[in-house]
C-alpha cells in the first residue's frame, strides 16, 4: 500500500475493508469478508506482480484505484490513447518520473504504462489491447 | 424448422414464433455499476454519437445500434458487458443482496456472475465454480475486466461441489441451446431429443446438489436457454420435496407459464437418433406429469419480448 501512497498519492483508506493476499509473484485484492472454506483457483482481482525489483500494479487494480492517483498520472489525447491501447510505446514529454504511471483518457483509466527518459511503453495485456482501426465508435472523434 | 414443430401447442402464436427465430439477435449491453455509473456510462455514449434503445424492463440493459460493440472502448474497460438481454434475467430473479453468500455452480464465462457481484455492489461473497479448466480464463478476465472484486473462483465438478450453507444459488445449467437459435441456427437442425434427455441427468444432479448446498429458506435459481420441457421443467419437477416453487414474473417482460404436463410422442422423436441405451424405455414415459407448482416457472419466447429464449424457475428451500 506503500507503493501506492508514495508513488501515486493514494491515501491507504482507499484500500480500507479489503484483503490481499500473496500467491507465487502476485498480490490479490478482493472485497468478501470471508469466502467460504473452499479450494480456490483465485479470490478477487489481481492486484500488483512482485515478480520484479519494483512491484508493478495491474492494469485492472488501476482501472479500480488508479482514478484517485495525484501523481504519475496522464491523461492522453486521442491519437496518444490510439497507440496505448494498441500496446505500442510511444515518445511522450510528461511531468512523470520514471516506472510505472496511470494512463488515462476522457477521465477513464485505461490502465499501467512504464515511462522511462520520455517514452510511455503500454503495459496493458494483451487481451486488453485493440488496434485503433477496430475501435467501433466515435470516441476518438475530433479533438477532446 | 421441423425441430420446432413440437411446441407447436405449448408457444402462443407460433407461426410469429417460427418466423422470429430468423429474425437476428438485437445487440444487447449491461452497463457494470461496479465501474461506471449510468448516467454517465449515457453521457459518453451519446457524446459519441452511439445510438441505443432502452429495454423496459432493465435500467442496465441497452439494445445498443452496433455489430461489435466489444469494439467499443467502454466495454475494453469494463463499463459496459456484451450479455444477452433475456440472460440477464437469471440474476435479476435470484434477487442477491449486498452482503450475502452466494454460489453460482456452472459460471464460466461469468457474464451472470460479474451482473451478481454488481447487484450485491462487490460485498459479500460470490463463489463463481466452473469445472472446465479451458473456460476458466474467459471468466476470470471478465470478472477482473468488470471489477468484480467479491468473486472467487473454484473448479469442482458441480455434483460434488464440497458441503456448505449458501443463502442464494444459482444454477445456470449446460443445456441444448434452443434458444440461442438467433445467435447460431445451427443449434436447431443439433438438437433431437436424445441429446436432451442425455443432458438432463446432469440437470438434474447439478440442481439437486444446488439445493443442497442452499440454506432453509434460501433461494434457488434454475436457468437454461433451451425450450425443451425435458431440460427444464422435468428437471425442476425431481426437487420438489425439498424445495417451493415461487412464480417468475418480471415486470414488463412477457412469459408464459411453466408446463405443468407435457405429452411428446417420443416413438417419432427418436427417428434419427442413434437408438442406443436407455433411450428405448422411454417410450413409456412418453406423457409425463410435472406437478401443478410448475407454473410457476417462467418460460421466454423469442416473439413475445425480442430475445432470445430462456427458462427460469426460483425454488425456496424448505
Ligand atoms: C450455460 S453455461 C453458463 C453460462 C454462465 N452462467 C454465464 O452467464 O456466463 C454452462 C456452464 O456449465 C459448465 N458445466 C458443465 N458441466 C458442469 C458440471 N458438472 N458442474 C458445473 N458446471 C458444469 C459448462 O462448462 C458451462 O461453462
Amino acid at each position: 500500500m506503500e507503493l501506492w501512497r508514495s508513488r501515486f498519492g493514494i491515501p491507504s483508506e482507499a484500500f480500507e475493508g479489503y484483503a490481499f493476499h500473496r500467491r507465487g509473484h502476485n498480490v490479490w485484492i478482493s472485497s468478501s469478508a470471508e469466502p467460504p472454506d473452499l479450494r480456490y483457483e483465485t479470490i478477487g482481482v489481481r492486484f500488483m506482480s512482485t515478480k520484479g525489483k519494483v512491484w508493478k500494479p495491474t492494469t485492472s487494480a488501476l482501472q479500480l484505484f488508479g482514478g484517485r492517483a495525484t501523481k504519475n498520472a496522464i491523461d492522453l489525447d486521442p491519437d496518444q490513447a490510439k497507440m496505448f491501447l494498441a500496446g505500442e510505446s510511444q515518445n511522450l514529454d510528461a511531468d512523470l518520473e520514471n516506472g510505472y504511471v496511470v494512463v488515462s483518457y476522457r477521465g477513464m483509466v485505461l490502465g499501467c504504462g512504464l515511462y522511462s527518459r520520455g517514452e510511455l511503453v503500454s503495459q496493458l495485456p494483451k487481451e486488453r489491447r485493440i488496434m485503433s482501426d477496430k475501435i467501433e465508435n466515435g470516441s476518438f472523434k475530433g479533438d477532446r | 424448422m421441423v425441430h420446432l414443430e413440437r411446441y407447436r401447442d405449448i408457444v402462443p402464436d407460433f407461426e410469429s414464433f417460427v418466423e422470429s427465430i430468423h429474425r437476428p439477435l438485437p445487440v444487447t449491453v449491461r452497463i457494470n455499476t461496479l465501474k461506471t455509473d449510468r448516467d454517465d456510462l449515457l453521457r459518453r455514449l451519446s457524446e459519441e454519437g452511439v445510438r441505443y434503445r432502452f429495454v423496459y424492463w432493465n435500467p442496465l440493459c441497452l439494445r445498443i445500434d452496433l455489430e461489435k460493440p466489444g469494439n467499443l472502448i467502454e466495454c475494453l474497460m469494463g463499463y459496459l458487458h456484451v450479455q444477452e438481454e433475456i440472460s440477464m434475467v437469471s440474476a435479476v430473479v435470484l434477487d442477491p443482496r449486498p452482503g450475502e453468500s452466494v454460489l453460482d455452480l456452472c459460471a464460466a464465462p461469468g457474464s451472470k456472475t460479474t451482473q451478481i457481484s454488481q447487484m450485491m455492489e462487490n460485498r459479500g461473497s460470490v463463489v463463481a465454480n466452473e469445472p472446465a479448466v479451458n473456460r476458466i480464463p474467459s471468466l476470470r478476465s471478465n470478472c477482473e475486466r468488470l471489477g468484480a472484486m467479491n468473486v472467487a473462483v473454484t473448479r469442482y465438478d458441480g455434483r460434488l461441489f464440497p458441503r456448505h450453507r449458501f443463502d442464494r444459488v444459482l444454477i445456470d445449467a449446460p443445456c441444448t441451446g434452443q434458444g440461442m437459435a438467433r445467435k447460431d441456427p445451427s443449434v436447431l437442425s443439433r438438437w433431437c431429443l436424445k441429446r436432451s434427455l442425455g443432458i438432463q441427468r446432469l440437470q438434474q444432479s447439478l440442481l439437486r446438489r444446488g439445493v443442497e448446498l442452499t440454506r432453509p429458506g434460501g433461494t434457488i435459481v434454475y436457468s437454461t436457454c433451451t425450450f425443451a420441457p425435458e431440460e427444464n421443467e422435468a428437471v425442476v419437477s425431481t426437487v420438489l420435496d425439498r424445495v417451493w416453487v415461487e412464480t417468475v414474473s418480471v415486470p414488463g417482460l412477457k412469459n408464459m407459464p411453466g408446463l405443468t404436463r407435457w405429452d411428446s410422442d417420443y416413438g417419432d422423436e427418436l427417428e434419427g437418433c442413434a437408438r442406443t441405451g436407455p433411450l428405448f424405455t422411454l417410450r413409456q414415459e412418453a406423457s409425463s406429469d410435472y406437478g401443478d407448482e410448475l407454473e410457476g416457472c417462467a418460460r421466454y419466447y423469442p416473439h413475445q419480448n425480442d430475445t432470445g429464449g430462456f427458462f427460469v424457475a426460483k425454488l425456496i428451500k424448505k
